[in-house]
């Protein structure tokens, strides 16, 4: 029964794409039709996915020697996730439904999107390191082709092509740690990784745990790949709230926390991970600052809240990171929906052109203001509860200076999105922008997010039991909800960071106001050039470019240079069984 | 003893195979393609003979290699079709001018 939920929840998405690249652009109210129904049903059986999580395969399928066993763990850790990117995905499908109205591409797009799903839920349920690879560059894929929707645009066509790229690097660093793990161990299956880690020699593990953190950093926009992600705002808006804030760019979170047993014990690598984070936090909040386009600001908050994860993960928080990545999810999709609602009718994304919006889409105001509170650490929305819980731990196991600049951190948070909101929807109007309301659509999937913020953090309890019973490797501790509440209300940090988050809202209230348009400060340098990465991420990019046209002078296509590639290849296999024999 | 029947069997299956991948490396006539294709073919039939007898399956690598002579049957004919296509309709069978793949 568990594995024909399982296989349900990667299949159905899947089928739905096919359904829908089969409806034709012709008829695009049936695509419409088909790709919130796959989608709504991919939601709901990964709800029911919760009921049965357990710690063995529920699939498992042998392929053979070279692959191994093709395993799919429905764990708790897997059918949390799975449960984020199915929903969020079906409600993103559901505001496309308004957003998308019109378009000659549709099947493109749900197909790219209903792939995405189903390929996410596949890369966190597998077991197997090989197949979670192959899932992994899958989203890639999406993600590439959907940032780059909008093929005549060049600014998409770069943000996609550099997205790509950056990822990849990202490939490559799981692909290494998976193979160095296979040659120690023989075995892809994550589980017998986590079990015989402290039997592996020290130098391999070292590389596997690195490996994984450049796989983690790239694919989650952390420092110092962390320049794609604000670039991939080219994307159509509900793709961004889907790929670039509550599911793809969690697979790195999910990564570094799934394999964190089997890591905590190399030297430096918790360090290193706690560095990532707190540095991605701090250059990301510190650039939404003074973000005008108002995705950008929202990729950069992404990328500064995804930091707090990989830094809760350095100091032991596991579950911390895990419950953040649920709270942010759903305000961040929210934010991003709500931003899409703004975008789509006024029709520009320049925060400077905005301002007084909300007058004129009251409803879209008020769940981007709950969005926003949540983000910004405010009780008792679900962001407050998990960024309290991931810098109560901050304050117990990290450094006291670590800690100290993430409560920056927070203060900022709290800064860009009172900017955020005050730019778009309060203030003086500053041009004669026509808005209209949001349609139906748009409005049920806001309005169950938002519903979302107000009450997730009360699931902490059923959470932590289902992830601390069924990774028994993790040694994840128990709390119920009311104990938690309990410690955060009564921990000192609460207060500090409360404190810091209203200097931050009072900061802006007595000098951003004014300010929050001011140009060419002395910031503007440091966040165009993303405090010089943006050079580094470019010469990747362009050097990919430059090896990948010197080997298309191989690709001659006559038959005579493709036999000698042949049979060249057939020699050197010969050679080598030869000297291996 | 070098030349069991074995050996004089493996040989002639190399040797073809060696004849027939010079051919497509040097070859540009596809009507020559076609030929080299036949001569590789036959390595692989003649391999299969020697396989059936070598595991002890005989009728299976005599069947498999009966398949394959149909098979390559079929291969022979449209390769040679269409090679008769092509001279009418390009008036050559330079198979680098005929392509139209290139970089």
């Amino acid at each position: 029964m568990a594995g024909i939920i399982v296989a349900l929840v990667i299949v159905l998405p899947w089928a739905g794409a096919l359904a829908v690249w089969l409806a034709r652009n012709k008829h695009a109210r049936l695509q419409h039709a088909l790709a919130v129904l796959f989608s709504v049903l991919t939601a709901i059986v990964s709800l029911v996915l919760f009921l049965f999580a357990d710690t063995e395969p529920a699939i498992r399928i042998p392929l053979g020697k070279a692959f191994g066993d093709l395993t799919f763990v429905p764990d708790g850790l897997a059918v949390l996730l799975t449960a984020i990117a199915a929903v969020i995905g079906s409600l993103a499908v559901i505001f496309s439904v308004d957003y998308m109205h019109g378009d000659a591409q549709l099947g493109r797009y749900y197909f790219l999107v209903l792939f995405f799903i189903g390929a996410m839920t596949g890369l966190v349920l597998s077991g197997n390191l090989l197949f979670t690879f192959f899932f992994w560059e899958i989203t890639a894929l999406c993600s590439y082709g959907l940032i780059s929707f909008y093929n005549d645009d060049p600014k998409a066509v770069a943000g996609g092509i550099k997205a790509l790229i950056i990822t990849q690097v990202g490939g490559v660093g799981l692909l290494a740690g998976t193979l160095i793990a296979f040659a120690n161990l023989g075995s892809f299956q994550i589980a017998d990784l986590l079990a015989k880690a402290s039997a592996l020699p020290a130098m391999a593990l070292a590389w596997i745990a690195f490996s994984f953190l450049v796989a983690a950093a790239a694919k989650s926009a952390q420092f110092p790949f962390h320049t794609w992600l604000p670039d991939a705002m080219e994307a159509p808006t509900p793709v961004s709230a889907l790929i670039h804030a509550a599911t793809m760019v969690n697979a790195g979170i999910y990564l570094l926390a799934r394999f964190y047993p089997a890591f905590e014990a190399v030297p430096g690598w918790r360090m290193s991970v706690l560095l990532v984070g707190l540095v991605s936090a701090l250059i990301a909040a510190v650039s939404a600052l003074i973000a005008t386009d108002l995705k950008r600001a929202l990729a950069y908050s992404t990328v500064s809240q995804l930091g707090y994860m990989v830094y809760a993960i350095g100091a032991e928080g596991v579950f911390a990171s895990q419950f953040h990545l649920l709270s942010h999810a759903v305000f961040k999709a929210l934010l991003f929906l709500a931003a899409g609602a703004v975008i789509h009718s006024v029709g520009t994304r320049d925060m400077r052109r905005m301002g007084a919006l909300g007058r004129q889409m009251p409803f879209v105001r008020n769940v981007f203001i709950v969005g926003a509170l949540a983000l910004a650490g405010i009780p008792i929305l679900n962001g407050f509860w998990s960024k309290e819980l991931i810098l109560e731990i901050g304050l117990e196991h990290s450094p006291l200076w670590a800690y100290a600049l993430m409560l920056t951190g927070a203060g900022l948070t709290a800064f860009y999105t009172l900017r955020m909101v005050w730019l778009v929807f309060f203030g003086e109007e500053r041009e004669p922008l026509h808005a209209h309301a949001a349609g139906l659509a748009m409005k049920v999937s806001l309005g169950i997010l938002a519903a979302g913020t107000f009450i997730t953090w009360l699931f902490f309890g059923g959470l932590n039991g289902l992830l601390a019973s069924t990774l028994p490797i993790h040694e994840l501790e128990r709390e119920t909800l009311l104990e938690v509440l309990t410690a955060i209300l009564s921990a000192p940090a609460t207060w500090f960071a409360l404190l810091i988050v209203a200097l931050g809202c009072g900061l802006f209230w007595l000098l951003g106001r004014k300010s929050a348009l001011a140009q060419g400060g002395w910031l503007d340098p440091f966040v165009e050039t993303s405090f010089g990465f943006e050079s580094l991420n470019r010469w990747i990019v362009q050097v990919t470019y430059q090896v990948a046209e010197r080997f298309s002078v191989t690709q001659t296509g006559e038959l005579n240079w493709n036999i000698l590639g042949i049979v060249s290849a057939l020699l050197v296999v010969l050679v080598v069984l030869w000297l291996g024999a | 003893m070098i030349f069991t029947p074995l050996n004089i069997i493996l040989f002639g299956v190399v040797g073809l195979l060696g004849v027939g991948l010079y051919g497509l490396l040097i070859t540009r006539n596809l009507i020559k393609v076609v030929m080299v294709l036949q001569i590789l073919i036959k390595a692989v039939i003649l391999a299969l003979v020697l396989a059936g007898k070598l595991s002890g399956h005989l009728g299976l690598g005599q069947s498999t290699a009966a398949t394959v002579i149909v098979a390559d049957t079929i291969v022979a004919v449209v390769g040679l079709a269409l090679a008769v296509q092509v001279r009418r309709r390009f008036g050559t069978l330079d198979v680098p001018r005929i392509s139209t793949l290139r970089g």
